[in-house]
């Protein structure tokens, strides 16, 4: 499925500022799931940033300004042609080992309650993709995605900027409510059960193709390791394995590693001034 | 090797440091001496505060102190932590500075500032009174005229130095410049050609201030005159706390870094019209336009050259 | 030598009653009280001292100490509780083949784990094959994600490296640290070297000692030889400092000065188009190699920890874009852990397919069951420490501890055992060392210094400290210890 893609963000980085510096991982790479037709980014200093390959084989840009103006404008387009794999990313060259991918984090260390029942499950050879489809079917038991908005009546129960770790209280105080969680806590609590679990996880960024009633979105998802096919995606928030309506940007150990914009001096979350991902 | 741009700075204002504390010193003495010899009542305490003033001291103090005496004007000037331009405020600027840049100094110079820093610690202000408190002034002086002779006789005469004597001469400018605009009035010519009493309590001030009352009598051979006093410590290039006498010397430090660097910069030109305002001018010009007048804009002009050394050095 | 302080007696006399209060190995001193080889010159010269030359070469030291000891006194924050670390007059002697045999198992230490450092951050074979548990590694704090995959220059990763040795027999040495991060001390191996040949001018023309003072130079060789490899010609070094408030700012003036490399502070250091520029008086100048000590979290705000004021914004990126050389890297302490400093000698054998020169202290890991009781029973005996702690904190020496000392530390094993290490104590070396009374035996160890670079350079001798209390074995500065100057002997 061929996808046009038109980031719009805008970084308030403050006024008077002698030099500022920006990470970027918003470029995305070709592989078995995709094929990177064009892709482009503007914004001040681009021209003269370093790329390079990060930790995780990511394409990295370093920007820098002198006396930039107070809000930086940064703008991401390009064309993608996605396959699909059934979510199966594979072996890609050059990326670091899985066994980097067995490291928890503070963001994934998940509550027990994830991984718990299969503790003793079988997890080895042709058991493994079966398991990580019932994390995947587990997650989403226990969590509601927030980002469907007309899902509304229990909203003012827990907030939105509580964590999956934390969503767990209402629960033991019985609140019948699944606690609402944004993509990337999704993605944590698979990665974090599945590494409790011995198994490979790592965190994904990118952007998801709109469709039906669900806008498009700078998503996040994971992928689990299998010794036979490499990498799988899952994506715990919607269940099910990405196809052609996911473009992987980028990988890490979690949210904190893998974001698309790194700033000195620090920011927020840059806003999203459009945002369009479209089926050609 | 390259200097670093925060080298420069340190160094720079390392010498104007050591030259500040010394201002103060002379300033304090200044007030003092003349508190002692104050015939009236009230006398001691009214110059004191005409002191407080040259040194642009008088509002801080103000807010702080009820009272202008010896003891509340050497402990302001000398101990106070909170007085930026104290002697203890500008010996620990000149040591922090000098640390920072430790291996760009000598041995002796950074002993110098180090052990008086050191020493300067020790000290007790409760004790600093009477024949004491002229003792830790002398010792000022000495150690800014240590700094110095270590300064010209250790020093490789690179950038650094050339950095390092710009500070002083720019801070020793600026000192004997508004030393004589907050006095500016004694020195203005007036009809009476006799300065009375007052007059010359104030003209000794200045010429104190800037070691400069014997010294006087040797160019001069005339009692003290106000025309004489202002000609001498602007236009003199033979007195060293002249402004002609600094600008002379900052010049030279500038040549010296545009050999080095092999360029010219925009602080040439700013230290170019400040001695514009010098040479080939003479006191009744001066007066003519307006001595205050003058003096302010020397100032301003003076300190442009601090902003475009700052700026051409990459200064931060 | 005796306890009267009368520096000349009867040789043997004296030796005897030196030796009494010493059971461990004497370096100078064979139990029969007849000198070791490496000390006949020494033990001469000794015998020549006229009665009170010693300790007024003792009171020398302390004098020309304090001189130069204001550049050691001066530099910390809180000036005033600052002290000098106490130099001892008699130096400590190795002979060349005793240097020869150390300085190959140190080499073999130094490569060994500077392969163990490339492969944990590519293809992590060491865990594949079992030899180091994988979680020991992946979940260990020291371990740094972000160096995954990254080619330094040359493949090193620790250039700089302090190794921690004691020595408790004649061929006997044990490894206690490799410290492969920012090892410090080196200025105080030069500076006791200096003291040295100022206070005892005839006793170095009685032997052929190695010299120290090359170090600034082959540290600069070797930082040269790690530029960049895409950098054309002389490389520009610099020396990345916290600023003069840190306690070592005196040994990062020192070694930039010595080695005539810019002392740099963070804001004197920006990143721009992925390369490293330093400010000074005449525009940005391209740094290549950055010898940091500035720790792994605070050298890139942008990376690391976003409120770090020390270090400089984009610098890992220009690491990682191949365009400036980090001295020592990042994730370097990986190597180091005190947990992973049990697997040493698996690690040389699996890189180097050889079997350790230097012994590793046996270690009780206490998250074993069967080896904590062990401990928890035999504590008395054993030497408890921090496996994140330095400096001598946080550490029990079983022997010279009260019982309140020892139930305090039972507790905290059993509360976090995954937080302690224990060894069993070690009968560290002794040297003459001059005290009040005169001269007596007072426990040591070493701490050679190594360069890695185009090659390996071991500096003769080291920093040897000495725990200047009677019977002590600790030897951290902090905890009162001194230095002595260490000599190597040439052939």
């Amino acid at each position: 499925m061929k996808i046009e893609i038109r980031h719009h963000l805008r970084v308030a980085i403050g006024p008077d500022l002698t030099r500022a510096i920006e990470h970027l991982l918003l470029t995305p790479q070709s592989g078995t799931t995709q094929t990177v037709d064009a892709w482009s980014i503007e914004m001040p200093g681009f021209a003269e940033a370093a790329r390079f390959k990060d930790a995780y084989g990511n394409v990295a840009h370093l920007v820098c300004q002198t006396h930039p103006e107070p809000e930086l404008s940064v703008l991401v387009a390009g064309s993608v042609e996605t396959h699909d794999t059934h979510g199966v990313v594979g072996k890609p060259d050059g990326a670091p080992v899985p066994t980097l991918y067995k490291r928890q984090t503070a963001l994934t260390r998940s509550p027990v309650t994830v991984h718990g029942k299969f503790r003793h499950a079988e997890r080895s050879g042709q058991a493994r993709i079966p398991l990580l489809h019932q994390i995947m079917e587990r997650v989403g038991e226990l969590y509601r995605f927030g980002l469907a908005e007309d899902d509304a009546p229990e909203a003012e129960g827990p907030s939105q900027s509580q964590t999956m770790g934390t969503m767990t209280q209402s629960q033991t105080m019985g609140t019948p409510a699944r606690p609402e969680g944004k993509a990337e806590d999704f993605a944590h609590a698979f990665i974090g059960a599945a590494r409790a679990l011995d198994i490979p996880a790592r965190f994904v960024t990118g952007y998801l193709a709109a469709e039906d009633d669900r806008p498009a979105v700078f998503h996040a998802w994971a992928e689990a390791w299998d010794d036979a096919l490499g990498w799988i995606g899952f994506d715990a928030a919607l269940g099910l394995c990405p196809a052609e309506r996911h473009v992987r940007v980028a990988v890490g150990l979690d949210a904190a590693t893998c974001p698309p914009i790194r700033t000195v001096p620090a920011t927020g979350a840059p806003e999203v001034l459009a945002l369009s991902v479209t089926p050609a | 090797m390259r200097m670093l741009g925060r080298t420069a700075a340190n160094l720079f204002w390392l010498s104007r440091y050591v030259e500040r504390a010394e201002n103060m010193a002379r300033l304090l003495e200044v007030g003092y001496r003349m508190s002692l010899t104050a015939r009236r009542e009230g006398g001691a305490s009214e110059h004191l505060v005409s002191m407080l003033q040259a040194a642009e001291m008088d509002e801080a103090f103000n807010a702080k102190h009820e009272v202008a005496d010896v003891a509340t004007v050497s402990h302001f000037m000398l101990f106070d932590e909170e007085n930026p331009s104290s002697v203890r405020s500008c010996l620990l600027a000149a040591r922090t500075n000098a640390r920072s840049v430790r291996t760009a100094l000598t041995r002796d110079v950074w002993e110098t500032i180090n052990a008086a820093w050191l020493e300067f610690s020790q000290i007790r202000p409760r004790d600093v009174t009477g024949a004491r408190l002229q003792d830790v002034l002398q010792w000022v002086k000495q150690v800014s005229n240590q700094f110095r002779g270590a300064m010209t006789g250790t020093v490789l005469r690179g950038d650094g130095y050339m950095f390092s004597t710009i500070g002083g001469y720019v801070e020793r400018a600026d000192n004997t410049a508004r030393i004589l605009d907050m006095k500016y009035y004694v020195l203005l010519p007036r009809a009476t050609l006799v300065g009375g009493d007052v007059d010359i309590q104030q003209w000794t001030l200045i010429l104190r201030a800037a070691s400069a009352h014997r010294s006087y009598r040797h160019v001069y051979h005339d009692r003290y005159k106000a025309a004489n006093i202002a000609d001498y410590l602007i236009l003199r290039p033979e007195m060293p706390r002249s402004l002609r006498f600094c600008m002379i010397h900052i010049n030279r430090s500038l040549d010296g870094l545009s050999e080095i660097y092999g360029t010219r910069q925009d602080c040439h030109l700013a230290a170019e019209e400040v001695t514009a305002m010098l040479v080939g001018n003479t006191m009744e010009r001066i007066f003519q336009h307006g001595l205050h007048e003058f003096l302010t804009e020397f100032i301003a002009r003076n300190n442009r050259v601090t902003e475009t050394l700052s700026d051409s050095y990459n200064f931060y | 030598m005796c306890s009267n302080g009368n520096a000349v007696g009867s040789a043997a006399n004296a030796a005897q009653e030196y030796m009494s209060d010493s059971a461990p190995f004497d370096e100078m001193y064979n139990a029969d009280g007849s000198v070791r080889d490496p000390y006949l010159e020494l033990d001469a010269w000794l015998k020549e001292q006229p009665a009170q030359a010693l300790k007024l070469m003792s009171a020398d030291a302390e004098g020309l100490f304090r001189r130069l000891g204001i550049t050691f006194a001066v530099y910390g924050s809180n000036e005033s509780t600052e002290r000098l670390i106490p130099f001892d007059i008699i130096p400590r002697i190795i002979s060349a083949a005793e240097w020869r045999r150390l300085s190959k198992g140190i080499e073999q230490r130094v490569r060994a784990l500077n392969a163990f450092l490339h492969d944990i951050y590519h293809r992590q074979e060491i865990l594949k094959a079992g030899r180091v548990p994988e979680a020991l590694i992946l979940q260990n704090s020291a371990f740094c994600p972000e160096m995954m995959g990254l080619d330094p220059a040359k493949g090193i990763y620790s250039h700089i490296i302090g190794v921690d040795i004691v020595r408790v027999g004649p061929n006997d040495f044990y490894v206690l640290e490799d410290n492969v991060r920012t090892p410090s001390g080196v200025s105080y191996m030069l500076e006791n070297r200096e003291a040295m040949l100022h206070l005892a001018p005839d006793l170095f023309q009685r032997h052929k000692v190695a010299p120290v003072e090359t170090y600034a130079e082959n540290l600069r060789r070797t930082l040269e030889s790690v530029a960049p490899e895409n950098r054309q010609g002389a490389p520009t070094i610099a020396v990345l400092t916290p600023g003069i408030y840190n306690s070592a700012y005196f040994e990062h003036s020192f070694l930039a000065d010595q080695m005539g490399a810019q002392l740099c502070e963070g804001p004197d250091l920006f990143v721009e188009g992925g390369k490293v520029y330093m400010r000074t008086t005449t525009g940005p100048e391209r740094v290549d190699v950055i010898y940091r000590r500035i720790d792994d979290d605070f050298i890139d705000p942008l990376t690391f920890r976003p409120d770090s004021l020390l270090g400089v914004p984009g610098l890992f990126d220009a690491y990682r874009a191949g365009n400036v050389t980090l001295v020592n890297a990042p994730g370097t302490g990986i190597a180091d852990d005190k947990a992973v400093y049990t697997y040493v000698p698996e690690i040389i054998e699996f890189y180097l397919g050889e079997k350790p020169l230097l012994n590793n202290v046996p270690t009780y890991n206490c998250t074993d069951e069967e080896q904590r009781n062990y401990v928890l029973a035999n504590i008395e005996e054993l030497v408890v420490k921090e496996v994140h702690g330095s400096g001598g904190y946080g550490m029990l020496v079983g022997p010279t501890s009260t019982k309140a000392m020892r139930e305090e530390f039972k507790r905290r094993i059993l509360a976090r055992p995954d937080n302690y290490i224990v060894q069993p104590t070690l009968a560290l070396s002794t040297c003459p060392t001059s005290v009040k009374a005169g001269i007596a035996p007072r426990h040591v160890d070493l701490r050679p210094y190594v360069l890695v670079g185009d090659k390996i350079r071991i500096t003769p001798g080291g920093l040897t400290r000495v725990a200047l209390k009677k019977g002590s074995l600790v030897v951290n500065s902090s905890q009162g210890g001194g230095t002595k100057d260490t000599w190597v002997l040439e052939e």
